[in-house]
C-alpha cells in the first residue's frame, strides 16, 4: 500500500497507527524509525497481498515532498490533494429523480468510448430522451425529447399522475436507425385518492371539513402543494357553476 | 370534558459546521446565536416550570449534526469566547447608551444580563454541553428526545439508493444512543421528506414513529378516516403523525403568525448593522463583516424602516394574547370538527423549527411558557407527545401517506431546482462508489478503514439537505457551494486514492480533524449486503 505524506502525521499519530497495526516495541521507537517501521510494514502487507509483484520496491512511491502544514493557520478550506469536481463522470448512465408528480429531472453522461465509438459510426443524427411512461402492464406508450450531443441534463414534464416513467438516452443515426445507449431506473408518480373522487368530497361537506380544516391558514392560504390547490379549484368551480 | 390533545414538536437542528483553523467562522455563528438564543433560554424556561411543578410533555428533535457541535469541546470554548464577546459588547453598550440613547438604555442591560445567565448556565450548570440539559428533562419525564437522519439529508432524492438512506437512518440512531443513552422512538423526517416505502428503514432501526407534512393525508392514494387529526400506522407498522398545517400556520407564517406583530422586536434591526464601523468592528467578523450581534432595539412596527423602541412590557402583553388566542383557537377547531370526526377525538401535531423560538421570533420562549402554562391548567386541554399517543391508542388505521415535503410546492423542488440539481450527478455518484468501496474492501483495519470511514462521512456530510437548500435559498451561497465540493472532492481522493491502493495520510489527519462527526463510523455499512454482524 502507498502511503501519501506519512511524514506529516505527528509522531503521536504514527504511534497510533503502529499501535493499530500490531507492532510490538511502537512504543521505543524514535520518530524517524516509526516511518521507517511502517514503510517496511505496509511494504510487507502489499507484498502478502500482491505476491506475483515485482520485487524491487521502488521508495519514489512515498511521496516525502512534504510541505508541514501543521501547527500552522491554514486558512483554506480545501485540504491537501483533492481535485476539481469533474463535469461528468467516464460512464455511459442517465438518472431520473422525481421533483413532483408533474415533473422529473434527468441527468446523463456519455463516456469518452462510446462518443468515439458514435463518432467513427459517422455521428448522429439527434440525440433524444424517449420517455417511457407505464399506467399498468399492458397499458404502456413514450413520448420522445430532442436533446443536443452537449447537453447534460433535462427536466421532464410528466402527463399523468399513478404512472411508472422511465427515460432512455438514444441515438439516431443518419438513416434513422435507434440505438439505446443506457436507460434509467423507473421513477413512479403518486396516485391521490382524491383527484379521481371530487364528488364524493363535494356531497360530503363533513369530509371536506375534515381534509381542508388543517390545510388553510386563518386567512384562508391553502397549503403551497399543487395537487390540493387542483383539488380546491375543482370542488370550487363546480361550486360556482 | 373531551380534552383536546396537543403535540409540540421542536425540531433542533443546524449544520454540522466546524472550522477551528480559523480563530473565528462566519458560519459558525449559526450554532453561537443558537445556542444563546434558543437552547439556554429554552432549558431555562422548561426548568422553571418543571421546578414550579407544571406537567408537559414536549418533543424535541435533536439532529446528529447539531449533537456533535453541543459536544465538540472545540466549539465549546468558541461559545464561551463569544459570550465573553457579548458581554464585553454588552458593558460598552450600557455606556454609550447612557451617554448617547438613553432610551436604549434598559434594552442593552437586559441583552447584557441574558449573556451573563447564558453564561452561567453554559459553564456551570451545562459544564458546557446543553445536551446534559435535553438528556436531564426528558429523565424527569417532561420531554421526548428523538432523532433525524444522520447529516439531515432530504431522503426522497436518495430512494433508489437504500445503503445511503439505511446509513442516514442507522447512523443517526447511533449518535442519538451515543449521546443521550437510549434508544429514539420518533424520528423526525427532514424537511418532512416522505416517500412511499421510507418508513421500512425505521422499523429497521425500531423507529415507533415519524411525523409528516399537512397534505401527505389528502395526496395518498388511500382515503384516510380522520384526516390529519389522528396519525396512520404505515403497513409495516410505523405510524405517522401528520402536521395540521392550520394550527401551525397561526405562530409560523411570515404574513400571518403570530411573531408578525408590530410589537416584538424586531430581529433584523441590530447594532451589528447600525453602528459605526468602527465601534462595532470588534465584534463582527474579519474583513468587515457586518453580522448580528444580538443587541436589538426596536420593534418590528410594520412595513416601515421607521421602526418604534422595543418595548418588553407592551411584548410580553402581546405573548400572553397570543396564547390565549392559540388556545382558544384549538377549542374552537375542536367545536367545528365535532361531525367530521368518525372516530374519536382529534389529536393535533404540531412541528416547528426549534430556533424560530427565541433566535427568529425573541418572545417565542416565552409564548411557548405561557401555552403550557394554560394547557397544564386547563381541563380541556392536554399537551403530549406521540409516542405516548401510541402508547394510549395502539389501533390506527393502516394506510401509506402520499409522496410529500413541508417545503415550497409540497413535493421535492426546493431541493431539486436550476440552482442545486447539479449536486446530485456527484453525490449519487460518491454512494454508487462508496458502495464500491465498501463492497471491494471489507473489514479493512487501521489505516485504509480510517481512510474509508472517513470517505463515509464525507459522503453523509454532502447529502445535508441544508447545502441545495441554501443555494435554493440564495442566502449564503458560496459558502454551501463550497462545503457539498469539498465533501465531494474529498470523497473522490479517497476513491481514486483506494483504487490505486494508497492511503494519503496528511489528508486523511487533516479530515479527521476537521470534519470529525460520527466517531463510531463505520463505513461497512454502505456495503449492501452489511447487516452490521447481525444474523
Amino acid at each position: 500500500m502507498i502511503l501519501i505524506k506519512i511524514d506529516a502525521l505527528t509522531t503521536t499519530e504514527l504511534q497510533y497507527i503502529a499501535q493499530q497495526e500490531g507492532m510490538e516495541n511502537w512504543e521505543s521507537l524514535e520518530r524517524d524509525e516509526l516511518i521507517e517501521a511502517l514503510e517496511d510494514l505496509y511494504d510487507e502487507q502489499e507484498f502478502e497481498d500482491r505476491p506475483d509483484r515485482d520485487s524491487k520496491v521502488n521508495r519514489n512511491r512515498f511521496c516525502n515532498s512534504l510541505t508541514d502544514f501543521r501547527g500552522k493557520d491554514d486558512i483554506q478550506l480545501e485540504l491537501p490533494g483533492v481535485e476539481e469536481l469533474p463535469a461528468v463522470y467516464a460512464e455511459t448512465s442517465i438518472h431520473l429523480l422525481l421533483r413532483d408528480p408533474y415533473w422529473a429531472y434527468a441527468f446523463w453522461s456519455i463516456s469518452p468510448i462510446d462518443r468515439s465509438r458514435i463518432e467513427e459510426e459517422g455521428g448522429i443524427k439527434d440525440l433524444l430522451l424517449r420517455v417511457s411512461m407505464r399506467r399498468s402492464a399492458a397499458d404502456d406508450e413514450f413520448f420522445d425529447i430532442s436533446v443536443g450531443f452537449d447537453d447534460t441534463d433535462w427536466n421532464i414534464n410528466l402527463p399523468e399522475m399513478g404512472c411508472e416513467y422511465s427515460v432512455s438516452l438514444c441515438k439516431m443515426d443518419h438513416e434513422g436507425g435507434l440505438e439505446e445507449l443506457c436507460e434509467s431506473k423507473t421513477v413512479r408518480t403518486p396516485k391521490c385518492y382524491w383527484t379521481d373522487h371530487l364528488d364524493q368530497l363535494r356531497e360530503e361537506p363533513a369530509l371536506f371539513k375534515l381534509y381542508f380544516s388543517s390545510l388553510v391558514t386563518k386567512g384562508g392560504i391553502i397549503v403551497d402543494n399543487p395537487t390540493v390547490q387542483e383539488i380546491a379549484a375543482s370542488l370550487s368551480s363546480v361550486a360556482r357553476s | 370534558m373531551a380534552k383536546n390533545r396537543l403535540s409540540l414538536i421542536l425540531h433542533a437542528h443546524l449544520p454540522f459546521v466546524r472550522h477551528i483553523e480559523y480563530p473565528r467562522f462566519l458560519e459558525e455563528d449559526w450554532l453561537y446565536e443558537s445556542l444563546s438564543e434558543t437552547y439556554l433560554p429554552m432549558l431555562r424556561m422548561l426548568r422553571r416550570l418543571r421546578s414550579e411543578g407544571y406537567c408537559f410533555r414536549l418533543t424535541f428533535s435533536m439532529s446528529p449534526t447539531l449533537c456533535a457541535m453541543l459536544a465538540d469541546p472545540a466549539l465549546q470554548e468558541r461559545f464561551i469566547k463569544y459570550l465573553e464577546l457579548h458581554k464585553d459588547l454588552g458593558e460598552k453598550e450600557m455606556e454609550r447608551c447612557s451617554k448617547e440613547q438613553l432610551e436604549c438604555m434598559p434594552l442593552a442591560k437586559m441583552y447584557y444580563d441574558l449573556t451573563l445567565k447564558n453564561l452561567s448556565d453554559f459553564c456551570d450548570l451545562y459544564h458546557n454541553n446543553v445536551l446534559e440539559g435535553f438528556r436531564d428533562l426528558e429523565d424527569s419525564g417532561h420531554i421526548d428526545l428523538i432523532t433525524t437522519a444522520a447529516t439531515h439529508a432530504y431522503l426522497p432524492l436518495y430512494c433508489d439508493y437504500p445503503t445511503a438512506i439505511k446509513a442516514q437512518v442507522e447512523v443517526a440512531v447511533q449518535s442519538h444512543i451515543r449521546h443521550f443513552k437510549k434508544s429514539p422512538k420518533g424520528f423526525w423526517l427532514p424537511e418532512c421528506g416522505y416517500f412511499p416505502g421510507l418508513e421500512e428503514y425505521l422499523r429497521k432501526q425500531e423507529i415507533d414513529w415519524f411525523q409528516v407534512s399537512a397534505h401527505s393525508m389528502l395526496v395518498a392514494s388511500e382515503p384516510v378516516r380522520m384526516g390529519d387529526y389522528a396519525p396512520v400506522r404505515c403497513p409495516d407498522g410505523v405510524a405517522a403523525f401528520p402536521r395540521d398545517y392550520h394550527l401551525t400556520s397561526l405562530v409560523w407564517s411570515n404574513t400571518e403568525g403570530y411573531p408578525c406583530d408590530g410589537n416584538y422586536r424586531e430581529f433584523y434591526r441590530d447594532i451589528g448593522y447600525d453602528l459605526p464601523m468602527e465601534y462595532v468592528r470588534p465584534y463582527i467578523h474579519e474583513p468587515e463583516v457586518r453580522v448580528f450581534t444580538g443587541y436589538k432595539y426596536w420593534a418590528i412596527t410594520g412595513p416601515t424602516n421607521e421602526k418604534r423602541l422595543y418595548r418588553p412590557e407592551l411584548a410580553a402583553g402581546k405573548v400572553q394574547e397570543h396564547a390565549d388566542n392559540f388556545l382558544y383557537r384549538i377549542r374552537m377547531k375542536n367545536s367545528a370538527l365535532d361531525r367530521s370526526l368518525r372516530d374519536g377525538a382529534p389529536f393535533y401535531t404540531l412541528g416547528f423549527d426549534a430556533e424560530l423560538f427565541g433566535h427568529w421570533w425573541f418572545e417565542g420562549i416565552d409564548w411557548l411558557e405561557a401555552v403550557i402554562r394554560r394547557a397544564s391548567d386547563a381541563d380541556d386541554l392536554f399537551l403530549t407527545t406521540p409516542s405516548d399517543y401510541l402508547a394510549t391508542f395502539p389501533e390506527l388505521q393502516t394506510v401509506q401517506p402520499g409522496y410529500s415535503s413541508w417545503g415550497q410546492g409540497g413535493y421535492s423542488s426546493v431541493w431539486l431546482d436550476g440552482s442545486n440539481a447539479w449536486i446530485y450527478r456527484h453525490i449519487h455518484k460518491a454512494i454508487e462508489r462508496m458502495e464500491e468501496l465498501a463492497v471491494r474492501f471489507p473489514e479493512q483495519q487501521s489505516l485504509k478503514q480510517r481512510f474509508l470511514n472517513q470517505a463515509s462521512r464525507e459522503v453523509l456530510l454532502s447529502m445535508a439537505s441544508d447545502w441545495p437548500f441554501i443555494l435554493h435559498n440564495k442566502t449564503s451561497v458560496g459558502y454551501a457551494d463550497k462545503r457539498l465540493r469539498d465533501h465531494l472532492r474529498n470523497f473522490n481522493l479517497v476513491y481514486e486514492n483506494m483504487c490505486k491502493n494508497a492511503v494519503n495520510t496528511e489528508w486523511l489527519v487533516k479530515a479527521e480533524k476537521r470534519d470529525n462527526i460520527f466517531p463510531d463510523m463505520d463505513y461497512n455499512i454502505f456495503n449492501p449486503s452489511y447487516n452490521g454482524g447481525q444474523e
